[in-house]
């Protein structure tokens, strides 16, 4: 199996490299744009490590483990090239390479060397979109990543779009039953096949889209998942809305779902919100977790901005969350069923060059509590050079771990776009971990560093806005 | 027959002075009279010369290259000695957009049966003399016989046309000094003359702006000249030292609307051409721009600048809590995002950015309780099983098949009141528990063979769309028969 997904990703590289070798000319002669990010990340730490020996109250507990550290380098590289003869021919190419630096503790996903996360080609002819390749449909279901074809045409207000090709796992660029063996259990033996649809509309300022997406093994042996969604946004004079629901049909559930409206008033300097939401996990039918049926939770949240004076934006929300009946019979006391959560921050570009923000959260919600602060204050010397001191607290309880604890950390950043096209950043910190409940286990201190390097090619409006800044 | 030619001499005299006044009137565009320096002392020479007609022959007789005297003349008293030397080389008939000549107008007027005009009724003060010429042209004159039916010079009327008085501007040779002094009417003002007025009377009189425009002009702001309206206006020529106008591109207020910078759809680029280069839709759109984007001519091909556009976040990036909403936004119209942005830019923060930024600081230390609450669905970046597990398991605190205590310690009796918190938040405990592990006590063969499924739980319907979920669990059908 593992030759099978070698072999696959050779092909869809060297197929990518044949068609840039074969069409050199529309490479060069009409328009690439994208980027390339080279980023390494490094973190020290000490795992736990479960023992028997020394355990104060009970028969076992977790202890620290050696210091390791866990360094892992990312390439990415993103391009669009177009102009190959055909008006509206496109192709679409993001991929990310990955390696750990001999870890002792390798980091997630560093086993992972490629991973073509886009590569498609792309027609887009008077109304009509045509893809084939790798992509993904952004939905209100969420991400779905698959290999096949799709279509889209659009009339006026109206759209309409079709799809389908091989699923890839959530999260993932590889298909399901290869990329999670290994790490999952009862993991399908054969592919799992995606397709689905949507309808779009739009009039005025009012959009709304309803999709459904059905995914089945490759042997019509069963579902891995059968869901609709609409999506809805409508701009009043006044008032924005936005709402969503999911329906589950292999579940046979509601899914997520929510309401917002939004408001701004006083010329902007306020923005009141208020959401309705409902959340329940989704798994794939593939897995038993969805039959073990979760229970939704409810929440009900307000939110207030305000900003008194152009370069101050204050905000805070609030939130009450309410689970539904987990229907199950519970020893001794029950566990909490309601929660509440709050939160509040501030910035404030006290000039050009200087800019200050922090941030207060408190969940009080089943499982756990916490609190937690963060600032930071931001120097920008030089219109292209940015650097931030990030500090930042939080105490811990949570009801089903390890124990209690408090953390402090302090970090600092910098930001250079070098030249227009070309931007760096990097920036480290560290974080002191104490354990508040009597030794049930050790703390968990750590030290990270990161460096990232981005070169732009072409122009991306949609970057304009992500030019190097410290301290995001 | 000699007070037949002085009438004669008389009436050529005062369309001279017609003529120069209505140039004049042109020019300065002030009904009340122009300022324009005269060029020639009339006042010092008073007496000199008994008739107007001793040194503008050519006026009486039709003839321009008559209409002053030459350099010659004056050095008949201007020779060094009696008066000293002047310099002058010559005059020749002023350029004018006014359709006139002296000997047709006197000759409409002898055919009338009016009174014969004296130079000096246009050209001086009456009261004052015939050599009180100051280049000032009396135009009242001109309007007590020739005022239009309406009191504004500049008002249209399709009775009273410009062109029957005026040639358009491109014809009449007037030099850059007058071109800039030419007026503006009233009703130039404001934007929404820009906007909504100028196109529309260009399309009905197309010869009122001729007479005071050129085709040149218009494309100082429109990015397409290609427009029937403006394709039939005349060029300027060459010799002609046209000021450019300064291009101006107020806002319509159909650009003013809530929500119009992501609903502009448009079928074809005629109308945006008009203020637009293909510049102005790429500082949003991404490239290969949209077809109708990619049709309006670019700023390097057009002569007007265009609007020049500078790409801005809609309104509702504006939003405090834009990041919080924004997921509905996209999936109820991806093609808006789609507009600025390329799917890398999704991808890059949804995939796991590479260089952070998404999460506060800290989150690593934060995220167990923002896991357990789902504020945040980390499905939507985060595949459970690759990154959340493989993570826990790295850093010791992945399920080891074994379920005993351990991570749940500080909760003594966890075991026995795990249902509620698993179905609360089954994800948390997919992040470190493989399925196995809770098949070992909730499988038909398990320890405990405890039924992870509510009362409500429809096992036909599971087994009929997940069957091989089912025996995960059960060993055969539960719902009856064989696997």
């Amino acid at each position: 199996m593992m030759l099978s997904r070698v072999r696959w990703r050779v092909g869809v590289t060297a197929t990518l490299a044949l068609s840039a070798v074969a069409v050199p000319r529309s490479l060069f002669a009409q328009g690439l744009r994208g980027w390339t990010g080279t980023t390494i990340q490094a973190v020290d730490l000490r795992p736990f490590q479960l023992t028997s020996s020394g355990c104060p109250s009970s028969a076992t507990c977790y202890v620290q483990g050696d210091d390791v550290t866990s360094v892992v380098g990312t390439q990415d590289l993103s391009v669009t090239a177009w102009g190959f003869g055909p008006q509206g021919l496109s192709a679409t190419l993001y991929a990310r390479g990955r390696t750990g630096f001999g870890s002792e503790a390798p980091w997630p996903r560093s086993g992972d060397h490629f991973d073509a996360l886009l590569a498609y080609v792309q027609l887009v002819r008077g109304g009509w979109t045509v893809r084939a390749g790798r992509q993904e449909i952004r939905s209100g279901l969420g991400f779905s990543s698959f290999d096949g074809g799709s279509a889209s045409w659009r009339r006026g207000p109206f759209n309409f779009e079709g799809y389908g090709g091989r699923s890839l796992a959530r999260g993932l660029r590889d298909p399901a039953n290869e990329a999670l063996r290994g790490i999952e259990d009862f993991v399908p033996d054969q592919s799992i096949y995606l397709w689905g649809g949507s309808s779009r509309v739009r009039l005025r300022t009012t959009s709304a889209t309803l999709r459904y997406q059905r995914e089945i093994l490759s042997d019509r042996s069963g579902l891995a998942s059968e869901r609709a969604s609409l999506d809805v946004t409508a701009a009043l004079p006044r008032v924005r809305f936005t709402g969503a629901i999911d329906w589950d049909f292999g579940l046979e559930r509601l899914g997520k779902s929510h309401l917002t409206a939004l408001t701004p008033f006083a010329d902007g300097r306020w923005t009141v919100s208020a959401t309705v939401r409902r959340y329940v996990p989704y798994f794939s039918l593939s897995t038993i977790w969805g039959f073990f049926e979760p229970v939704s939770y409810t929440e009900t949240q307000a939110r207030v901005g305000w900003s008194p004076v152009s370069r101050v934006g204050l905000w805070m929300s609030g939130g009450r969350r309410s689970y539904g009946d987990a229907e199950v019979t519970v020893v001794l006391r029950p566990l909490e069923d309601t929660g509440w959560r709050g939160e509040a921050g501030g910035s404030w570009a006290v000039s050009s060059a200087w800019r200050l923000d922090g941030r207060y959260e408190v969940e009080w919600v089943p499982g756990g509590f916490l609190s937690s602060a963060d600032a930071s204050v931001r120097w920008s010397p030089l219109e292209r050079v940015s650097m931030a001191v990030t500090g930042m607290s939080l105490q811990q309880i949570e009801q089903f771990r390890v124990g209690d604890g408090r953390a402090r950390g302090v970090g600092f950043s910098i930001a250079a776009d070098v030249t227009d096209r070309l931007s760096a950043t990097g920036g480290a910190s560290v974080l002191r971990h104490s354990m508040s409940d009597g030794g049930l286990a050790s703390p968990w201190n750590q030290s990270r560093a990161w460096t990232s390097v981005r070169v732009r090619v072409g122009e991306d409006p949609g970057l304009a806005n992500r030019r190097g800044e410290a301290g995001r | 027959m000699r007070r037949r030619s002085g009438v004669r001499a008389v009436g050529g005299a005062a369309g001279v002075v017609l003529a120069v006044a209505a140039g004049a009137l042109a020019l300065a565009g002030s009904p009340g009279g122009a300022s324009q320096e005269d060029p020639f002392p009339h006042a010092d020479h008073q007496g000199l010369f008994p008739v107007c007609s001793g040194c503008h022959a050519g006026v009486a007789d039709g003839e321009p290259d008559r209409y002053y005297p030459p350099p010659g003349q004056c050095v008949g008293c201007h020779d060094g000695v009696d008066e000293e030397r002047v310099t002058w080389t010559g005059a020749s008939a002023r350029a004018s957009n006014v359709i006139f000549e002296h000997v047709d107008h006197a000759s409409e007027l002898e055919g009338a049966g009016d009174a014969a005009l004296s130079c000096e009724t246009c050209h001086s003060d009456l009261d004052t003399g015939r050599m009180s010429v100051d280049g000032a042209e009396e135009l009242d004159t001109c309007w007590s016989c020739h005022a239009h039916e309406r009191v504004d010079h500049y008002e249209a009327s399709a009775a009273d046309p410009c062109v029957s008085c005026h040639v358009p501007l491109a014809e009449s040779g007037l030099d850059g000094a007058r071109l800039r002094v030419l007026p503006a009417p009233e009703v130039h003002a404001g934007d929404e003359f820009l906007l909504v007025g100028h196109g529309p009377s260009a399309e009905a009189e197309l010869g009122r702006c001729a007479t005071c425009h050129v085709q040149d002009q218009c494309v100082d702001c429109h990015v397409d000249g290609t427009q029937s309206s403006i394709a039939a206006l005349p060029v300027a020529p060459a010799t002609m030292d046209f000021p450019p106008l300064e291009s101006s591109y107020p806002v319509p207020s159909t650009h003013d609307v809530q929500g119009f910078e992501a609903a502009h759809p448009v079928t074809d680029g005629a109308t945006c051409s008009t203020c637009h280069t293909s510049d102005d839709c790429a500082s949003c759109h991404l490239t290969p721009l949209p077809d109708v984007a990619a049709g309006l001519p670019s700023r390097s091909e057009s002569t007007a600048p265009g609007a020049a556009l500078e790409s801005a976040a809609p309104a509702t990036h504006g939003s405090f809590f834009f990041v919080e909403t924004h997921a509905t936004l996209a999936a109820a119209e991806p093609s808006t995002c789609a507009t600025c942005h390329t799917e890398s830019y999704c991808v890059d923060c949804h995939d796991g950015p590479s260089d952070g930024g998404y999460h506060p600081p800290g989150f690593v230390s934060l995220h167990p309780s923002s896991a357990f609450g789902q504020a945040q669905e980390c499905a939507s970046c985060h595949n459970t099983a690759a990154f959340c597990r493989e993570c826990h398991q790295e850093v010791g605190l992945g399920s080891t098949g074994r379920l005993g205590p351990g991570y749940h310690d500080a909760e003594p009796l966890f075991l026995l009141r795990h249902g509620q918190a698993a179905r609360q938040s089954l994800e948390s405990c997919a992040s470190c528990h493989q399925q196995t592990d809770c098949v070992q006590c909730h499988g038909v063969l398990g320890a405990f063979q405890v039924s992870p499924h509510t009362e409500d739980f429809d096992a036909r319907a599971a087994w009929a769309r997940s069957p091989s979920t089912c025996l995960a669990c059960h060993v055969s059908n539960p719902v009856g028969g064989g696997p």
